[in-house]
């Protein structure tokens, strides 16, 4: 029991440490506490102390310009200090593009009198924030079952039962997570250097056919209880199309490592929450009373269009 | 033959070849290290059965 605590502490630490690399502590200057954008055209600075009012509202002292474009400078509309003096907004003259990372200059920060020298500040959006749209982005807005209309043999085979739908899901999710690593590591460090990325769709089948191969081997010992639930699935997502598209999806859209596994993990969340769905469904009309021509599969594939119109709705939307 | 051609297509199968040798090599390993000791007894049973599942 013990051990077992002092495990979860130590998974706990690490977690937390994991979270504070990701969202990284902003303390670029010891005067300034955090710099975020605001509303389409604003940033705002946030200090550690009150700032003194005729130096913060001197348009000169803030230099503002696109991490990629440092000849580029933008334009500054007004400054505006808060009430307790720490906070000041910047307003632009035209809309900030906050997907990319910006640059501001704060110079000779004057505060009650003294100076507290010149920052050099990035501002950017929360990283982890995207991360978790993309994670969702994948997941439900652009749902692999409902809105690509991709990996639907096995979606309609393994659907008749919720038991069924939920192992041949989490199988799924396991085998994606790892031969979309292995094809985004491959992609970047091998086919990328080689330029050899027309074969792409070669070797990610044969990274996806011994992930399946490798997770079979070793779940086969390592444990027994847990191969034989996933038993047949585990072969069956060799012939679902999602697989092999989401490296295709990583190799056009250069996401990083991070990035990559939020897209997989995503990906087989979306497919798992498809199948759960739709085994609930067709349990339920079991026992319904459907006309005989539309029994089985017919029924289903109605079913399908139906749960496609309804994420549809999500379409569009964005995240963060 | 376009020479460019040519070797792209030789470091393509040189790369390749090397991929699939070293992933077949780990995946031979693998088998080897956690090998599951099947009963004999098995298959000869489903050999004398009449197997029409």
């Amino acid at each position: 029991m013990k051990k077992v605590q002092r495990q979860s502490v130590f998974l706990a630490c690490f977690l937390l440490a994991g979270l504070f690399l990701l969202t990284g502590c902003d303390s670029e200057h010891r005067f300034v506490k955090r710099t975020a954008f605001k509303g389409t055209n604003q940033i705002v600075i946030t200090f550690a102390g009150p700032v003194d009012e005729p130096w913060a509202k001197k348009l000169d002292h803030y230099t503002v310009y696109e991490k990629s474009d440092p000849d580029i400078l933008l334009g500054l509309a007004g400054v505006a200090l808060s009430q307790d003096k720490a906070t000041v907004t910047l307003t632009f003259r035209e809309t900030l593009n906050q997907e990319q990372p910006h640059v501001l200059a704060v110079k000779e920060i004057m505060s009650q009198g003294t100076s507290q020298g010149t920052a050099l500040l990035t501002v950017k959006k929360a990283y982890l924030g995207y991360l978790l749209s993309v994670l969702l982005g994948a997941m439900i807005i652009k749902n692999f079952v409902f809105t690509k209309y991709l990996g639907l043999c096995v979606f309609f085979g393994t659907s008749q039962k919720k038991s069924t739908a939920v192992g041949m899901g989490v199988t799924f999710t396991l085998v994606m997570v790892v031969s979309a690593m292995m094809s985004w590591f491959m992609y970047q460090f091998v086919l990328k250097p080689f330029r050899l990325d027309f074969l792409q769709i070669v070797v990610f089948i044969g990274l996806v056919s011994l992930s399946v191969q490798a997770v079979d081997t070793i779940l086969r010992k390592v444990n027994p209880a847990l191969f034989k639930a996933f038993g047949v699935y585990l072969v069956l997502v060799i012939a679902n199309c999602i697989i092999l598209a989401v490296p295709l999806i990583l190799a056009n859209s250069e996401y990083n490592a991070l990035e990559s596994l939020m897209l997989a993990v995503g990906a087989g969340g979306g497919f798992l929450i498809a199948l759960f769905l739709m085994s609930s469904v067709r349990e339920r009309l079991e026992v319904a009373n459907v006309p005989p021509t539309y029994r089985g599969l017919p029924i289903a594939f109605i079913t399908a269009g139906l749960f496609a119109l309804a994420f549809m709705g999500f379409s569009g939307m964005s995240l963060f | 033959m376009d020479p460019i051609l040519v070797t792209s297509a030789l470091i393509a199968l040189a790369v390749l070849g090397c991929i699939g040798l070293l992933f077949g090599i780990g995946l031979a390993l693998a088998a080897q290290k956690f090998a599951v000791k099947a009963n004999p007894k098995v298959e000869e049973v489903l050999e004398v059965l009449a197997g029409a599942q």
